[in-house]
């Protein structure tokens, strides 16, 4: 089954090659051409930026909790709270794209969250240091933005590969502020000459200016689809306005948008957990000096310049093969073993393995992002971006859970609270055993006879909005996804002349 | 069981550290007094106020030889209330892990009768309680002896330190505008976007 080139095009010419929704089939990560490796750029340099300011304290944290007197509860507190905002965000992210797009929905939250990073400067006590971390985290939420617009403008073919590229050089950001904050404070320290409390102030400007650029970016060079704006399209009636209310009850009723939002907590939760304790692990456990501990601590975030793609590249590589129900498996084993290697981190008692199996674990867990994202964009074609912010928020809640229940307080000392994750990973991994596609298959289980890609996507429309011709993105994305049934499925049945398709859960 | 293994392991590490050469704090004679200017319960300010400090051998304590005294360290010293909840800043017995004192105020070779020193309060002091501390060392660098303004308790005497905010009116101002101008720019995003809505009708 060949993906149809668009052969009839009215309107432009592409630099890629497009299939029939003028998604990219091809990636070329060293184009800038508009609009879709530029939309890649524009969203991976973002998402980076909002990583660098959500975790731009966390390495000035000696000079901040002398200047505001914090202590150590107040500090994690701040940490919790600079992953929790995320939560609700991401949802409404994933609403805001489905309905204004993603060009407008995150150039605004980034520029909402701008001042945020700005009052940080201004910071004067616990409670404003809490309030700071808390709302400048709402701009993770770039994330969805970050996989919906991948996913508007890239085929299936490669659409792993793009959103696993930008999902996980925006994470990078987390590593690299650990080395760019740090660096931009003895600047101003040493060779400017600030007092050392003016200069961690001084210091934040860096990303909130970098931040409120990039928003400027997405919003003057950035397009929703290959097409145009949503404003555009929808004025000239090739995209319909979606309703919020149908959008949202489609996305909420899918379950395997629920389980994947569970699967995400532990391995998406899981690397931000780590980002906020593994500094203060290697310290206190292994007493290296606050240096060395940071240097640590970031090789876990800079190891998303290749893990979390790795892991999308390997989704769309196994997929070629064997469809969705390879994504599935391979989504399944390398979060199990990212898992593993969680208990043994916790075990290990030297300080050169203790780092080896970290950067191995770093890997697999990051990998398992990329895999995840693989999954996500075939769950809903209607409520794709709820789909996302769901997926993505779920990462946050896990993030939040694992730190409460594991390292909040004396119950569990660090390596054990490690170790313990790693167990609930693994446990909670089970669950995508239970992922059905019924035109695909799931872990165990064939596809079931007769069914079709179409039937699937279209029963998120009803009969009238069908009538209406509301429904035609979900028909072109069906027929571009009949590549996941795998090398195998190729003799399946096609769409025939059916009148009412059966509707699936 | 269990316990007797970790009281034998906590004896031999003990040990260890004695043999090993690092000093700990409670092996240490309180041989020196030390007198500060501020009184109990005052508040100075950083970068504006400052503290006279007097020190000396300590007249009651009997038998002392100063030949191995080579230098002479005042510190300034975190109390018990600032140091609750705050790992970073614990007292430990081994000197070379103790956090309690992080700042040196004065540094020179010993000598037997020395006038105070007058010391201004640096502007990177962060605000807390305090007292004073100071340690004498031999010509290996190693503690010898020490005297401080409080009690063994670590409960009286002690005063506060205000530390600056490090915020200047300038950077209060840069913050706000710049915040004001990244809502304002939203706000035109939404214009902008309107009207090219409006032209395409």
């Amino acid at each position: 089954m060949e993906i149809s080139q668009n052969t009839n095009t009215t309107d432009r010419k592409f630099a890629l090659p497009v299939d029939s929704e003028h998604k990219s089939t091809e990636f070329r990560l060293f184009s800038i051409a508009s609009p879709h490796m530029r939309a890649f750029h524009l969203s991976w340099i973002s998402f980076f930026s909002c990583f660098v300011s959500t975790f731009a304290a966390p390495p000035l944290l000696p000079i901040i909790r002398d200047n505001l007197n914090l202590t150590a509860t107040d500090i994690g507190n701040a940490g919790i709270a600079a992953v929790s905002g995320a939560v609700f965000a991401r949802v409404a992210m994933g609403t805001a794209c489905d309905l204004f797009g993603p060009r407008l929905a995150s150039s605004s939250l980034i520029l909402l969250t701008a001042p945020a990073v700005f009052l940080s400067l201004i910071a004067n006590s616990p409670a404003a240091f809490l309030m700071v971390r808390f709302f400048t985290g709402f701009s993770l939420a770039t994330f969805v933005s970050t996989q919906f617009w991948m996913s508007s403008m890239f085929s299936p073919n490669v659409v792993g590969t793009a959103n696993g590229l930008s999902g996980g050089w925006g994470n990078l950001g987390g590593g690299a502020t650990q080395l760019i904050m740090p660096l931009v404070y003895s600047l101003i320290h040493t060779n400017i000459g600030s007092t050392k409390f003016t200069a961690w102030r001084v210091a934040f400007f860096i990303p909130a200016f970098f931040q409120m650029l990039s928003a400027y970016a997405i919003f003057f060079l950035g397009q929703d689809m290959p097409d145009g704006n949503y404003v555009r399209l929808e004025k000239s009636g090739e995209k319909h306005k979606d309703s919020f209310s149908q959008v949202f009850y489609h996305a909420i009723t899918n379950y395997r948008g629920w389980i994947l939002a569970l699967t995400y907590g532990y391995c998406f939760g899981v690397e931000l957990t780590i980002d906020n304790i593994i500094a203060q692990y290697f310290y206190d456990r292994f007493n290296v000096n606050l240096h060395t501990a940071g240097i640590i601590a970031a090789s876990f975030g800079l190891a998303n310049l290749f893990s979390r793609p790795g892991g999308g590249i390997l989704s769309d590589v196994v997929a070629k093969r064997f469809g969705m129900r390879g994504r599935l498996w391979t989504l399944w084993i390398v979060q199990m073993i990212g898992g593993l290697l969680c208990l043994l981190l916790g075990k290990i008692g030297s300080l050169s393995g203790s780092v080896a199996v970290m950067l191995v674990f770093s890997v697999f867990v990051q990998a398992a992002c990329g895999l995840t994202f693989g999954v996500v964009p075939f769950i809903s074609r209607r409520s794709l971006g709820v789909i996302s912010g769901m997926t993505g928020g779920g990462g946050n809640v896990g993030a939040v859970l694992t730190q409460v229940i594991f390292f909040r307080g004396s119950r569990y000392s660090t390596e054990d609270g490690i170790s313990l994750m790693g167990v609930m990973i693994m446990c909670c991994t089970l669950v995508i055993l239970l992922i059905y596609f019924p035109q695909w298959g799931g872990l165990f289980c064939g596809p079931r006879k007769g069914v079709t890609e179409e039937d699937y996507y279209l029963s998120e429309w009803t009969t009238a909005e069908k009538e209406q011709g509301f429904h035609k993105m979900s028909l072109k994305f069906s027929e571009n996804s009949r590549r996941e049934r795998g090398k195998k499925g190729e003799s399946v049945p096609l769409p025939s002349d059916k009148e009412t398709p059966s509707t699936f859960v | 069981m269990r316990s007797f293994l970790l009281e034998v392991s906590l004896l031999l590490l003990f040990l260890l550290k004695t043999t090993n050469g690092d000093v700990l704090f409670s092996s240490l004679p309180r041989s020196f007094f030390v007198v500060a200017s501020p009184i109990e319960g005052q508040v100075l300010k950083a970068g504006e106020d400052n503290i006279t400090v007097s020190f000396g051998l300590n007249q009651t304590v009997t038998n002392q030889t100063d030949e191995s005294y080579k230098k002479v360290k005042v510190k300034l010293c975190y109390a018990p209330i600032s140091q609750v909840d705050r790992k970073w800043r614990k007292t430990n017995d081994n000197l070379k892990k103790d956090k309690t004192c992080q700042f040196t105020i004065y540094d020179k070779p010993y000598e037997r009768n020395v006038e105070g020193f007058k010391w201004d309060i640096e502007k990177d002091i962060p605000t807390a309680t305090y007292f004073v501390r100071s340690y004498v060392y031999n010509d290996v660098d190693e503690e010898m002896a020490y005297g401080q303004t409080t009690n063994e308790k670590k409960s009286d005497s002690l005063f506060k330190i205000q530390g600056i905010s490090g915020r200047h009116v300038s950077i209060d101002i840069a913050s706000a505008c710049f915040s004001v101008f990244a809502l304002l720019s939203l706000v035109g995003f939404f214009i902008i976007e309107k009207r090219q809505s409006k032209v395409k009708s």
